[in-house]
């Protein structure tokens, strides 16, 4: 295989992973600003 | 950000890096094969400006306002914006190494960003050095005004003023953009998709912050009312 596709590959792999990661804390951190929300704590949020 | 967006800005990211490998044609004179590095390297830079200026924003607004929730938003952006100084500083010494045979020249643009990241880690050596949060805020809040006020001097002026090796005054010597199209349609995507992700990570960064201050409110008002 060209070593240039080889590269891109893991250049994609890479970048998904950080997507991925991005987007657990994302979920995460909606989560957890609901469940403050669900507290009444909402004063300062929004 | 909602679900669509984060799913284009993975499909676009993607997209940019195959384009950068397969469609985009190569600058064949200086750069060759690491024509490439251009599509992230540029930017990652200006995405680190862009944490700066907006760092400078709620520090301004902080000093107008006395809202600690500024100070807590100027950190955060002061924080990615040297991280992506700090990436810029390395997609920029890999580049220095295979353009001009060394990972650091000592270049007007090198030094340049050194110095400023020697500024916003300063920025954070003072944060830790004071203790009252008033102070510490008003402190932080002024040095991050003046500390922006040196970024388009060390970004945009010295590398232009001194003789560089970077291709920017080497490619554009009258000033302008010369790509082709495929390379322009590939270096102005990055820019936008680097720009919808540097909104995503700062969005998150800022209810994190908001979090921690509401949950740390609450303790402080439990404890009062115990």
């Amino acid at each position: 295989m060209n070593p240039e596709y080889v590269v891109m590959i893991v250049n994609l792999v890479i970048w998904t992973g950080i997507f991925l990661y991005l987007w657990r804390t994302d979920k995460a951190v909606k989560k957890l600003k609901q469940e403050i929300e669900e507290l009444h704590l909402t004063e300062k949020l929004d | 950000m909602s679900k669509l967006w984060k799913i284009i800005l993975y499909i676009g990211l993607s997209l940019i890096i195959i384009g950068a490998f397969v469609w985009a044609p190569l600058e064949p004179k200086i750069l060759k094969e690491y024509t490439r590095i251009f599509y992230f390297h540029v930017p990652v830079a200006w995405i680190c400006v862009l944490f700066f200026l907006i760092a400078a924003y709620y520090s301004f607004q902080f000093l107008r306002t006395k809202d600690l929730l500024y100070d807590a938003y100027a950190k955060i952006s002061n924080e990615l914006g040297i991280l992506f100084a700090i990436l810029a500083t390395v997609t920029g010494s890999i580049w220095a190494k295979v353009t001009w045979g060394s990972f650091w020249n000592w270049d007007p643009r090198e030094t340049s960003i050194f110095i400023l990241l020697l500024i916003y880690g300063a920025y954070f050596s003072l944060r830790s050095a004071v203790e009252q949060e008033d102070r510490r805020a008003r402190l932080a809040a002024v040095y991050s005004l003046l500390a922006f006020v040196t970024v388009p001097f060390f970004v945009f002026v010295v590398p232009r003023i001194y003789f560089s090796l970077h291709p920017d005054p080497v490619i554009n010597t009258q000033g302008k953009i010369h790509l082709e199209l495929r390379q322009r349609v590939v270096f102005f995507s990055s820019l936008i998709f680097h720009t919808v992700l540097y909104l995503w990570l700062f969005q998150m960064r800022k209810t994190q912050v908001k979090l921690q201050m509401i949950l740390r409110l609450y303790k402080e008002n439990k404890m009062l009312e115990e």
